[in-house]
């Protein structure tokens, strides 16, 4: 069916349970194995661990998004994108915040994830009963958004600061501003695979694959981030790797579009030559 | 945590900046992509890029303000006049495009005679279109709107602030509270809107349930988070 699931019935269409246990494992226990390890080998650069945990929950936040969007909300799919973002950043804040103040730092992804999918299912509640959307997949899709926006901010924060110390990331994250970057480029992660691949020919792969190469270059920045706040050596190789991962996944995902492509053709330059 | 009458209060604040936020992005002429064609009446983006980006000038305004005194009238007048300025210049030098470079007049498709100056309006509606341009009206409703809005921002900003004494850790709640409540009133008018003479614009009450309801739960976080540094 081309609206919600599989698209178009291609082989490689994931069903949307598989992907959300994928993206909460993968984030959750990224997010977890990083701080761990940065802990125990009083380190930095395992921070970059984060990162990547993040592009799980966006591979997860962007289908999603299709799956939402297929039903076409009339706000464009940015709106989308900046709602997950938006739902995101409070739950991190509030789960980093409580976290802190119950006395236990590292239970801060796990009071994120629960306050962000509560809070997406009702908002997802109320789009479909009080705004009338009647979109059957609203309020998982949003449970989903929600909790893949907040493991998205939550992991690159992470990859910015090192830590998961509430004080921590206040002080290296939001202070010096990097957290914009992180919500632009997270939002971007999220809305825009969909946003450049909609259409009656969209396929399931293309568009994740699409959602990956996003994520590296958001990595690319969060690394350049991490230069400032954690050093060299942590940065650096964060940088590196969201660019391999960026660079892998670009010729991926040309690859899949010239494959969707019902011709590839050159078009010679501008301006067009009189035949 | 001290739970007190101030706790409440900060509630409230929240929740009726977010109620603002909300009832705000009706008022604001939103084309969304057939504006950008000069098909349709607005301005040629979306909702929430045009909530956000007067919420967030009236957010930094109230920042600014908030910087030299605490007084809270100033700093909401602040916040309110920094949002209509914002959305004012993007009216108008959306107009100017309209007018010079893509050369059409301004009519809406919604009413026959414009509210305010009362000129006939299908006359000039250019065939297969919902109107063109920025009329009168509803460039008076986006200022509106956009004041709407930046109160809304620096009424959810200042609590915020009290609350955590921490100015980037409120900007970015703030932020979240903001983008929550314009998406939810972008969805209520489904994309588009021409203003309050707008029929979509009795649709309110819906978006002003919705925003009541997510702005109570964002503000049950928002009293409960510290500042951290």
């Amino acid at each position: 069916m081309s609206v919600g699931g599989a698209a178009g019935g291609a082989p490689s269409a994931f069903d949307p349970k598989k992907i959300r246990m994928y993206g909460l494992v993968g984030s959750v226990v990224g997010i977890y194995l990083g701080a761990i390890l940065n802990i125990a080998l009083n380190t930095d650069v395992f921070s970059f661990i984060g990162a990547v945990a993040a592009i799980f929950a966006v591979v997860m936040g962007a289908n999603s998004v299709r799956r939402i969007c297929a039903y076409g909300i009339g706000t464009g799919v940015p709106s989308i994108g900046m709602l997950a973002l938006g739902m995101g950043i409070i739950a991190v804040m509030f789960g980093l915040s409580v976290a802190e103040t119950l006395g236990f730092g590292l239970l801060g992804p796990i009071i994120t994830l629960v306050y962000a999918g509560v809070f997406g299912y009702i908002i997802g509640v109320l789009a479909n009963k009080v705004i009338k959307f009647n979109i059957p997949v609203m309020e998982e899709g949003n449970a989903d958004l929600s909790m893949a926006g907040a493991m998205a901010i939550f992991g690159w924060s992470f990859a910015v600061s090192g830590t998961l110390g509430y004080v921590d990331i206040v002080k290296n994250v939001l202070m010096t501003g990097y957290i914009a970057i992180i919500f632009i480029a997270g939002g971007l992660a999220i809305l825009h695979p969909f946003n450049a691949n909609l259409g009656p020919d969209e396929k399931q792969d293309r568009t994740l694959v699409n959602a990956i190469m996003v994520g590296g270059i958001a990595m690319i920045a969060t690394g350049i981030a991490a230069i400032l706040t954690q050093g060299l050596a942590a940065g650096l190789l964060q940088l590196v790797i969201g660019f391999a991962l960026w660079f892998y996944f670009f010729k991926m995902y040309y690859k899949l579009v010239k494959r969707d492509a019902a011709a590839v053709v050159g078009t010679g330059l501008l301006p067009p030559t009189v035949q | 945590m001290n739970f007190d009458i101030n706790t409440i209060v900060y509630i409230l604040e929240i929740l009726v900046g977010g109620l603002l936020v909300g009832i705000g992005v009706h008022f604001v002429p939103v084309g969304g992509a057939p504006a950008a064609m000069a098909q349709a009446t607005g301005i040629g983006t979306g909702t929430v890029q045009l909530a956000a980006g007067s919420g967030l000038t009236g957010l930094l305004a109230a920042g600014l303000m908030m910087s030299v005194t605490d007084n809270l009238w100033l700093i909401l007048a602040s916040g309110a006049v920094g949002a209509g300025i914002m959305i004012g210049s993007t009216m108008l030098t959306g107009s100017w495009i309209y007018a010079y470079a893509v050369g059409v007049p301004f009519a809406s498709a919604k009413v026959n005679y414009d509210p305010i100056t009362g000129s006939s309006q299908p006359p000039y509606v250019a065939p297969g279109t919902v109107g063109q341009g920025i009329p009168t009206i509803c460039f008076v409703s986006g200022l509106i709107g956009g004041m709407m809005g930046g109160l809304g921002g620096a009424m959810i900003y200042y609590p915020l602030y009290l609350i955590n004494g921490n100015a980037a850790l409120s900007a970015m709640f703030a932020i979240g509270i903001f983008l929550v409540n314009a998406v939810l009133a972008s969805w209520n008018i489904q994309g588009t809107i021409e203003g309050f003479h707008d029929p979509r614009f009795k649709k309110w009450p819906f978006a002003f349930r919705a925003c009541a309801i997510a702005s109570i739960l964002l503000a049950l976080a928002a009293v409960l988070i510290t500042g951290g540094a």
